[in-house]
């Protein structure tokens, strides 16, 4: 898109607020967005292409911003490969000397222009280095921004290049709106649909799917895609004109010191921007659904579960190695003679609290499976123990350790870890947390 | 023992595939290929992804493959496939390629050796495929890779592709690479001579406890600092990195070396041999190839009367002398 292009009109005042709508005409940028797909295709594709797939197919993302870093870095390369081999194509990439200055300028592009979207991929270390403006981002209103993180284990020592979601899972508190996505499809599906929340009016949050690096950033398999026309016309029912940020104004600037009394006020309307994710998420995962015929994004899949009854134990997880889970849950469960089913988490922040409880309220022992180093328990396990904590009987929580460093969760591992489980349906209740690797606790 | 039919398992259950090779050699080029190869059939299920070391060009790398008729839910590795690829007979010295493959698997190797030669010297029961992979891109690609041709030998083992569909898949994969037009004629012509060039028997030379997968024996001792067992800098001999088919040697007949010392300070691995010399203070004598040698030419571009060498190098194999 050439500055040509948009039509700027001057206005003397910006008031907070406003939606300035029209202030900036999106026609000309609409009209030069050139179709990937008219009809629809069956590619092969490994996650990060999914990722990048769909990012082109969006007419409202002009410009992409990245760094190269390992497992993301294929994100950009495909974006420019086609950026440059498209005659006439007005998108543009923006490689940045390093990540805190693609966050930068994805705070920049996406203040200036509400109602188009901004991704870029990142990973590990490269979030680590975006923190401090990412956090000013996750307060700023910009639900235009999406940071698509391809799990790697946080920065810290030792450096391991594979799918630990570690540093998503460390930045729970940046006010993004994170959401976990495994297989291909979902991979592509996901980036199609959660500008559709980060930009709804009631949420206006930025946004961060992602997926496990290696796992999932570089497994290919069969994807289809839809057709460009489909996808604008799906998002465009979504997304509508966005009202400029309080932040605009003076002493409320981004960056600027506040009082605690503006700053608490502050805190209390992001919070509840947050909590609307819980109500339109599933709004456009039916939307997606009933538009495409395949499941939209929602809090969580499930595994196993009976109409009505409870389980014996339900498996609390989340990324690819969820599917190893389910491959031998029947197998298991009949070995056994217990009922064994499963919540793959998708929706990491804001966490579904409710929905999750009502799920594992019908379990007498719930298993829950992190794949990240945490200093006490667990991610999961402390966001599933909190959404338990109200129950009259609360189902006993077992908390496990796997998979970290991208390490493989083997058959046998999922074996050791509902064998520890089941110890606890009869009454033996395992220590705090234990790791598992190879079908041995360690 | 009854050889495994890959479309049976693939048709039943889940085709597993795994591929061990050296970074730089093609072999997740070969797999995607592969993966790619089995999605022009729309019945079929696939996942395809590799497995890299932290290291450099030349350690061992993996591929993993999964086809199948039904839905692939399953995501850990492959640890019992019932198929494996060894593209490059280098990295089979730092793993077991064969480990987990279940008697009758299929064995496809880039080599130059008979599927009999290979049998015998790996100890494998089931059918083996081989073709000289190397050779036919030396000839074609004016380069010694072989995954053109070991992905045409995996596609034969598993049977029920047609010869067009192979080689249109691998010149795709390529394009989708922006590969030039006359490489891809190349490969086009490496891919035909493939096709005719797969050699294929069925041998029963595993012994009891070859190949099986050892138990996992803990991380042993955690003293600080992620200095565990599995920390392979003391272990791993990474002269394995280097190409296969050559070997660094030292020569000095004529007692050239004049103690420049030039050697000794541009090894990057600290493996040149050497002892005091009363007249020219250092004495080169020689280098240790066989730990941490990776042929990177330090030596051989520095040394100034050329006395370090790149010779042809090729493991002799006691099966190999009494086959025919």
């Amino acid at each position: 898109m050439s500055t040509s292009e948009v039509t700027a009109h001057p206005r003397t005042t910006t008031p907070s607020g406003d939606k300035y709508e029209g202030v900036i005409d999106l026609e000309p940028v609409k009209r030069a967005h050139q179709p990937l797909y008219t009809e629809r295709a069956d590619v092969t594709a490994d996650g990060n292409a999914a990722a990048a797939l769909a990012v082109l197919q969006m007419w409202r993302c002009v410009v992409y911003a990245g760094f190269p870093i390992t497992p993301s870095t294929k994100w950009i390369e495909m974006i420019s490969a086609h950026v440059a081999a498209q005659a006439g194509c007005k998108k543009r990439v923006k490689l940045m000397e390093a990540e805190h200055a693609v966050a930068d300028y994805l705070a920049a592009s996406a203040a200036s222009c509400r109602d188009l979207v901004f991704p870029t991929a990142t990973s590990s270390v490269g979030l680590d280095h975006m923190y401090e403006t990412v956090k000013s981002l996750g307060a700023s209103g910009l639900g235009n921004v999406m940071i698509i993180n391809v799990y790697r284990a946080s920065a810290n020592y030792p450096l391991c290049i594979e799918g630990d979601p570690s540093d998503t899972l460390g930045q729970r508190d940046s006010g993004f709106i994170q959401i976990s996505c495994r297989g291909k499809q979902q991979i592509y599906d996901t980036v199609l649909q959660i500008p559709c929340v980060g930009m709804h009016h009631d949420v206006l949050t930025p946004t961060m799917p992602g997926f496990y690096g290696i796992k999932d950033s570089h497994r290919n398999a069969r994807l289809v895609c839809e057709p460009d026309a489909a996808i604008h016309a799906f998002q465009d029912r979504w997304i509508k004109p966005c009202p400029l940020p309080g932040l605009i104004n003076g002493d409320t600037a981004m960056g600027n010191c506040v009082t605690s009394r503006f700053f608490q006020g502050f805190k209390v309307g992001q919070k509840r921007r947050f909590e609307k994710v819980l109500d339109v998420l599933p709004q456009v995962g039916a939307d997606f659904e009933r538009t495409f015929g395949r499941p939209g994004i929602s809090y969580f899949e499930t595994a196993g579960w009976p109409e009505t009854g409870n389980v014996d134990l339900a498996v609390v997880g989340m990324g690819p190695d969820f599917g190893t889970f389910e491959e031998i849950r029947e197998g298991y469960a009949k070995t056994h003679g217990i009922k064994v089913a499963g919540l793959c988490i998708r929706l990491l922040s804001p966490f579904p609290r409710e929905a999750v409880r009502e799920k594992l309220r019908r379990a007498r022992v719930v298993l829950v499976v992190n794949q990240a180093h945490h200093q006490g328990r667990g991610h999961l396990t402390l966001d599933v123990a909190d959404a338990l904590i109200n129950l009259p009987s609360p189902p006993a929580v077992v908390s496990t350790f796997c998979g970290m460093g991208g390490a493989d969760v083997s058959e046998s591992t999922w074996e050791a870890m509902l064998d520890n489980g089941r110890r606890a349906l009869a009454g033996d209740m395992p220590p705090p947390y234990q790791i598992f690797h190879e079908g041995a606790a360690l | 023992m009854k050889p495994l039919d890959p479309r049976t398992i693939l048709r039943d259950s889940v085709l597993e595939i795994r591929g061990d090779g050296k970074a730089g050699g093609g072999l997740v080029l070969a797999f995607q290929s592969l993966a790619s190869l089995a999605l022009t059939d729309p019945t079929l299920h696939v996942q395809e992804w590799p497995f890299f070391s932290s290291a450099r060009r030349g350690a061992n790398i993996r591929s993993f493959v999964r086809i199948s008729a039904r839905p692939i839910r399953i995501a850990c590795e492959v640890t019992r496939p019932s198929m494996v690829l060894l593209m490059d007979e280098g990295a089979a010295n730092s793993v077991d390629f064969a480990q987990g493959v279940p008697a009758g698997g299929t064995f496809v190797f880039n080599s130059r050796h008979t599927p009999e030669q290979i049998a015998q010297h790996f100890h494998l029961s089931g059918r083996v495929f081989t073709i000289a992979g190397d050779d036919i891109g030396t000839r074609h690609l004016k380069a010694s890779i072989g995954n053109v041709s070991a992905y045409v030998a995996m596609a034969q083992a598993i049977g029920g592709f047609e010869a067009k569909a192979v080689i249109d898949t691998f010149l795709a994969t390529l394009k989708k690479r922006r590969i030039p037009e006359l490489i891809l004629q190349r490969n086009r012509e490496a891919l035909e001579a493939s096709l005719a060039e797969v050699r294929t028997g069925t041998f029963e030379c595993a012994r009891p406890g070859d190949h099986e997968m050892p138990p996992f024996a803990g991380y042993g001792d955690l003293p600080v600092g992620a200095q565990t067992a599995l920390r392979l800098s003391q272990s791993n001999k990474t002269a394995f990195y280097a190409r296969s088919g050559v070997r660094l040697t030292f020569a000095d007949p004529d007692g050239k070396c004049n103690g420049c010392s030039h050697c000794i300070t541009n090894c990057p691995e600290g493996i040149i041999l050497w002892e005091p010399d009363e007249k020219i203070g250092v004495r080169v004598t020689g280098a240790q190839v066989s730990t941490y040698c990776k042929l990177c030419n330090e030596c051989i571009s520095v040394c100034p009367f050329d006395l370090f060498t790149e010779k042809p190098f090729e493991e002799k194999w006691a099966e190999a002398e009494v086959s025919s």
